[in-house]
Order: structure tokens, then sequence, then C-alpha cells
């Protein structure tokens, strides 16, 4: 074999040594590929309406349950969001921004819809939106860091929409997040993976009657802060405060006129309780009184989707067939991670062999 | 130092490892289809069976009005009585169309009597039945889809090497086979 020169085997060792990690692990991200792709393709697609209890695979259009969240980098209102901000500098590269929210929404297609409650689920979410800025070219075109709420209304009231359409932007704009603050240190990398209302997504997971979700009211998940309440220090608070009898059992007792659907997001479904003084909201026609109520109130036997025991629910962008190709696409790339593993190997023990030879 | 051999080695081990990966995923995806079909057949025999209970209902409640049409009812009542959930799958679906049919011409039938329009329990029968044939319906399609996938993975690289040392087969559509349906024996038997 022939021998390289000594000054240089150290880097031809450095760089073999890179190949060889970024090879193998392409070789395991395409691992997971071709999992997920298998269990996409080999699931059948189950119609909404005659859906049976268990292991199923539903494809259809998001729409939102109660409220959106709003997108970190980009402020589009959605149901999922995965954002991270990378900055550059000379000591490396650092995860500035990390941030990836979840809420509840249903999925409907040609026969009904359901709710789906992501909880501990696997997103398979291409970035929307990537981009870079620079000290020279500034933030990129695409970037609107999110200013308000992190939450908004499913259904914009007429005000709203009317100025969503004359392209009006938020009268008072509040304070923008620290981030915003233009990098000192070099140049950032933005990436924003989500999923809309309007999207077609494929879930996989269990259909179970709502009744037998273990917590309904933990369905949403937030990566960071999140205490959930099987945490034992919250558990142990809230039988603490249940037997010392803190806690109501009625939740029109516990949350007043915020426990009538519509109340504070839209038109009350019935009459709230108000101080004599107070401009008394518009009550809801009956048929949005009827949405209203379908929003908020899930019957025990409704079937929903869920991750159950020995099913995890995989929620991925796009019709079964597009998310299969994705991921048979991550395969191939990991057997080329693979070949790249090989020749990354055998340049590594070349730049060793010289290295002891020198 | 020679190196070739270790470099070999690595690469026929990474070769070993895909190929082992391949196979041990290969064989338990084709367990996870047979057991989805298994699930999607018997979520299929559940709804055959809750129409075979719902159907005596049914004609004795339009019985006494439709006293002038007993080929219809009995037609019911023979595709009823065919019901065996022991047959073969094949068997079963020439008894389960010849049952959606007997049921449509019921139907037909019902619509030319206006009183029993007014039978609240008739009408209500009527739609449970009519929601449990689009749930086959559905159910049925589902289940096809699904002996398709494993019928197609098992025949395709790289279950195609595993299939005759796990003795995988094609399994059966829930649809009648053609020389099934020409079969004069096959007519539905009565009770």
């Amino acid at each position: 074999m022939r021998v390289v020169d000594g000054p240089v085997a150290p880097q031809l060792a450095v760089l073999a040594g890179g190949g060889l990690v970024a090879g193998l692990g392409l070789l395991a991200r395409g691992f997971n590929g071709y999992r997920t792709a298998t269990r996409v393709g080999d699931i059948a697609t189950s119609r909404i309406a005659t859906i049976a209890a268990g292991e199923v695979r539903v494809s259809g259009i998001v729409e939102p349950a109660e409220v959106l969240l709003v997108s970190a980098l980009q402020s589009a209102p959605c149901v999922y969001y995965r954002a991270t901000v990378r900055e550059g500098g000379d000591d490396g590269d650092d995860e500035v921004l990390a941030e990836e929210r979840a809420i509840g929404f249903r999925v409907r297609d040609a026969s009904g819809d359901l709710r789906v409650f992501p909880r501990s689920a696997r997103w398979d979410v291409p970035p929307r939106f990537e981009d870079r800025s620079s000290a020279l070219e500034g933030d990129p075109a695409g970037l609107r860091w999110r200013t308000g709420p992190g939450y908004t209304v499913a259904e914009p009231d007429r005000e709203a929409q009317i100025a969503a359409l004359l392209g009006l932007d938020s009268p008072v704009p509040s304070l923008a997040p620290p981030l915003a603050v233009r990098s000192r240190r070099g140049d950032r990398r933005y990436a924003e993976a989500r999923i809309e209302p309007g999207d077609t997504v494929t879930v996989i997971g269990r259909a179970v009657p709502f009744a037998q979700l273990a917590d309904p009211a933990e369905a949403d998940v937030a990566a960071g802060n999140h205490l959930p309440a099987d945490d034992p220090e919250v558990a142990a608070n809230i039988a603490e405060a249940r037997a010392a009898g803190l806690l109501l059992g009625d939740p029109e007792q516990a949350w007043g006129n915020a426990a009538i659907p519509g109340f504070g997001i839209g038109r009350p479904v019935r009459e709230p309780e108000l101080d004599t003084e107070a401009t008394r909201p518009a009550l809801a026609a009956p048929e949005e009184a009827a949405r209203t109520a379908r929003t908020f109130e899930i019957p025990p036997e409704r079937l929903v989707l869920a991750a159950g025991p020995g099913t995890r629910l995989l929620i991925a962008l796009g019709s079964p067939t597009s998310v299969a190709t994705r991921n048979r696409s991550t395969f191939l790339i990991g057997l080329l991670g693979a070949v790249l593993a090989i020749g990354s190997a055998a340049a590594f023990a070349v730049a060793v062999g010289a290295g002891i030879a020198t | 130092m020679t190196v070739g051999p270790l470099v070999a080695l690595f690469a026929v081990g990474l070769l070993l490892l895909i190929v082992g990966f391949l196979a041990f995923e290969t064989y338990n995806a084709v367990v996870a289809l047979r057991l989805r079909i298994d699930k999607a057949w018997a979520n299929i025999d559940v709804a055959l069976k809750q129409r075979h209970d719902m159907l005596p209902a049914l004609v004795s409640a339009v019985r006494g009005v439709m006293q002038f049409e007993q080929d219809v009812l009995e037609e019911v009542a023979r595709a009823r009585a065919a019901y065996a959930p022991a047959e073969p799958i094949p068997a079963q679906a020439v008894v389960s169309d010849a049952t959606s049919s007997a049921i449509r011409s019921l139907f037909a039938v019902v619509e030319q009597y206006p009183e029993l329009g007014s039978h609240r329990n008739v009408l209500d029968l009527q739609d449970e039945i009519e929601r449990i044939e689009g749930v086959i319906a559905d159910r049925r399609e589902l289940y096809n889809d699904q002996v398709f996938q494993h019928n197609a993975r098992i025949a395709q690289v790289p279950a195609l090497f595993l299939a005759p040392v796990f003795r995988w087969r094609p399994r059966e559509f829930f649809a009648a086979h053609p020389e099934e349906l020409a079969r004069p024996d096959t007519e539905l038997r009565p009770a």
C-alpha cells in the first residue's frame, strides 16, 4: 500500500475520521428512515368514519382544534413547530435556540374527522424554512420573529379576519425576543419545520375511546419547563390539595366564565356572569354554539388518535406515499454513508500507517 | 503495517450489519403485516356478525306489512342462514355479497310501502343496517389493502429470500373466487 508523506498524514487522519463518523451517522439515520418507511408503507389507510379501535393509519388534512400555536421564527399559525437557531463563531457552532411545540389537532378525510393527541409523538417533518444571516447581508427575508403570544385562536373573529384580509399587522407589537438582536459572533443558521392547518399529514397511532386516554389534559407537549401531572411531586401536590378539599369538583366552580365554551376566544354559548357595567359579548348562534360544543366537548366513547402501549404515535407531513418515499431516500443516503465510512476507514488506515511509518 | 485486511474486515462487518438489519426488519415487518391482516379480518367478522344479528329484527318488523313480498324476505332469510364464520374467506365473501344484495332488494321494496316510513323502528333498523353495510365495505377495502401489502412484500426482495425459510404464503383477499361465483352448488343454502 502507498505510504503518504508524514506532514499530510495527521490531516488525512482527521479528515478520514470525520468521514467515518459522518458515514456511520448517515447509515444510522438511514436505518431509522427504513424503519419509518416500512411502518408507513405497510399499514393500510383507514377511513375515519368507519375506523376501528387499535393501531391505524389515517391520512388527511390538518384542521385546528381549540387553538393554534404561533411558530417561533416565522410567526405562522401551526399545530406543530420545531425551530432551531445555530450561531457560528471562531470557537465552533452553538445552538442558541431549540424549541419544539405541538398541540392537539384534527385530521379530516373525505369521510370525517378525528382528534389527534400528540403527546410523545415522533414527528417526521422536513424544514419549511432554512436560511442564514450574516453580518454583511443581515437577516433573511423570511425571518419573522414571534413577538406576541405563543398561541392564537383557531377561528379568528370577524374583525381579525378583516384585518388579515386588508393586510394590517398587529397594531401593538410587543417586545422582540432577545434572539432578534443581531449576532455579534458570526453567521446564524435558521431552520423551522412545522405543520399548518390545511397541510396533508399521515398519522399512525392507536385509535382509543377518548375516555381511555390516560390524561387528556396532558395531551399537548411542550419541550422545556413542562411538568406532567404524573410527575411525583406534582401528583403529590394534587393529592394533598384534593384531600384538603381545595380542589373544586366542577369546572364552572373552578373557572367561572372561563368554563363556558367560546368565552374569551369567540362567542360564548351561554350568558356569562359579568359586572353590570361590562360590555356583554354577543352569544353564539345555534350553529356556532354546536360547533363550539363539538370543539370543546369530546364524548367519552369517541375514538381519538394517540400513542398507546406498544404503538408509538408517528405524525408525518405529507401523504403516505410521499412519507415513505422521503424515508426511503434517507435509507439510500444511509447506504451511501456506509460507502463513505468504508472509504474513510481505508483513508484513516493509510494515514495511521503513514504516521507509524514516519 | 498492512492495513488492507483491517479495512476489508470493516467493510465486511458493515455489509453484514446492513444485511442483518434488513433481514431483521423484514422479518418483523412481515410478521406485523400478518397480524394486521388477522386483526383486519377480525374487524370484518365483528361487522358481519352485527349484520347477521340485526337481520331477523328487520325482517320481523316489515313482515306484517309486506305480506306480498315473501320472495324478498325469503332471500334475506336464506342469505342470513348461509352465514358461516368458519368457512374460507372467499366463500364468506360470496355469502356477504349475496346478503348485501338481498338487503338492497329489501330496502328497495320497503321504499314502495309508504306506511313503513312512519314506523320509527323500521327506519332505525334500516339506518343501522345501512351503517353496518358501510362499515363492512370500508373494512373489506382495508383488509384487501393489507393483504395486498403483505402479498407484495413477500414477493419482493429482500422478503422473497426469507419467504421459503419461514413458509410465508400469499393471503386470500376478501373477494369471491370467479369459480365460486360460477359454481351452482355455492348457491345459498336454506337454513
